[in-house]
């Protein structure tokens, strides 16, 4: 990056990480008034070294870490692992935990994608929004700990094999009220707020060219006119068997990223559905052994790759005959939203605009840096 | 934009609040809580299993007091609730089904050593 000549009047800012809406992650901004000139990004405050951590660890172990690996979709994380080591493993998955995962992988969205309006609202002053979009949530955090046993982590539920147990009695149609319940948020935020659409229309534009070119995926790239979801390029589960849309958008700014959480979220909904009404009866693990994955059998290497709510997610993963992996490498999606598209997107804003292009990223500290 | 406040602040008005006044009224907590352990020093074998799949290393096979060692002579889990992240591992894999988690998650302590619990007060 070329040097800014430095002029009188010049001064630097830290975006985080002490700031209430950064997370733990920091962006140094060089400002020349409002707006801003350049900006460095700074992460590692929340570096916990998972890829070593699962170095020594069983692969029944290392699907409990993987919850953590991003605080705000551990489900997710947890089938992306599980699916990692069912192909090393070579297991052959029930029919219902298939059905089981795909159910709670796209609750997990939905509650993700409240969370991304709640930070959006919350970088922008609309707190209210904030409030509603978190009291929402908490909704589907009480079905999380109805159906794992834990609000925020489900502690590996989604393992190796399958899932760790059954759906519990009525536990469908907790699901079904649930979706009931929440439909007020989702009609709050589809509002058009004027304070909303000042903050976000034509604010962080990222064009088709450059989101190739700097790897977004998920949202963000498809926010910028890209027909890409891995759900559909390359299916996993159950995702070829079910019908649903995959919003895309041209503008490539902001609100057209928030514009594509709230369809998101819709057709989550309409997977959910279908997944229930479709679930068949049967077993929902390989085998009813104890918690053990004999990894010793397992040899070669995996790449497997997931469609997150902030993007495609990835584990590569060795096993050489041993009972831990030999290694584990981790693609999160925010990184490369992060890194490159937050510096490129910062350059030349306003600084008034760093939250809303910040949150309108949808970004997790956590899954930048492991 | 269209608000209908005046509708809003009705059904506020005669809404209960979404919080609830602890210790009176208590959250309904679900079945599949993995909170405290329960141990059935009875039933235990000594296999030792939950102490090898704990990825925290929070149980630890020990042997328990002097006077009570007749009665009990082999090692039991003692466990670290302070280094514990409540997985259900050690239940899931005890053989006997001895070791379980219950819904009970009240453990905030001031006294640091309370958190490490001897088998026999598990």
């Amino acid at each position: 990056m070329t040097e800014i000549e430095e002029r009188q009047g010049d001064f630097e800012m830290y975006f985080g990480p002490a700031h209430p809406g950064s997370g733990n992650f920091s962006v140094r901004v060089q400002l020349r008034g409002e707006r801003v000139m350049k900006a460095v990004v700074d992460p590692g405050y929340l570096h916990r070294g998972f890829e070593k951590l699962m170095e020594y660890r069983e692969p029944m172990q290392n699907s409990v870490l993987s919850d953590r690996i991003c605080v705000l979709e551990p489900l997710q994380w947890n089938l992306l692992h599980a699916e990692a080591v069912d192909t090393l493993m070579g297991y052959d998955i029930p029919e219902r935990a298939k059905y089981i995962r795909v159910i709670l992988a796209e609750l997990s969205r939905i509650q993700s994608h409240f969370i991304w309006y709640a930070v959006m609202s919350m970088g922008t002053g609309f707190t209210t929004g904030f409030n509603v979009a978190m009291g929402y949530r908490d909704y589907m955090l009480d079905v999380f700990d109805y159906i794992t046993g834990g609000r925020l982590y489900p502690a590996g539920y989604i393992c190796p094999g399958g899932v760790r147990k059954d759906l519990p009695e009525k536990a469908e149609k907790k699901i079904l009220t649930l979706f009931e319940k929440i439909d007020y948020m989702h009609k709050f935020a589809k509002k058009e707020n004027p304070v909303w659409l000042e903050r976000f229309k034509e604010v962080g534009v990222l064009t088709k060219e450059e989101a190739i070119k700097l790897g977004a995926t998920g949202p963000i790239l498809r926010a910028s006119g890209v027909a890409s979801d891995v759900r559909r390029d390359d299916p996993y589960e159950i995702y070829d068997e079910l019908e649903f849309e995959i919003p895309v958008f041209d503008e490539g700014d902001a609100y057209s990223r928030y514009l594509i959480a709230m369809q998101e979220i819709e057709e989550s909904k309409k997977i959910v559905k279908q997944a229930i009404d479709r679930m068949p009866k049967g077993e929902v693990k390989t085998s009813n052994m104890k918690p053990i994955v004999h990894f010793r059998k397992a040899k070669g290497e995996t790449y497997t790759r997931n469609e997150l709510s902030r993007g495609e997610g990835a584990i590569y993963m060795i096993a050489t005959g041993k009972k831990t992996p030999y290694r584990v490498k981790i693609r999160g999606p925010s990184f490369t939203h992060m890194i490159p598209i937050l510096k490129h997107l910062l350059t030349d804003s306003y600084y008034a605009d760093v939250p809303a292009i910040y949150w309108s990223l949808n970004q997790c500290p956590a899954d930048v840096d492991r | 934009m269209k608000l209908s406040i005046i509708s809003e602040i009705f059904k506020n008005l005669f809404k209960r609040p979404m919080t609830v006044l602890f210790p009176m009224e208590k959250v309904e907590i679900s079945e599949r809580e993995r909170a405290k352990h329960k141990f059935d020093i009875d039933n235990c074998i000594s296999c030792g299993s939950c102490a090898k799949i704990c990825l925290n290393k929070a149980i630890k096979m020990v042997e328990v007091k002097e006077e009570y060692k007749e009665k009990y002579p082999k090692t039991y889990p003692q466990i670290d609730l302070g280094k514990c992240c409540f997985c259900a591992l050690c239940q899931d894999i005890c053989p006997t089904g001895c070791l379980t988690l219950t819904e009970d998650f009240y453990l905030a302590t001031f006294d640091k050593e309370s958190i490490i619990i001897d088998p026999l007060k598990i």
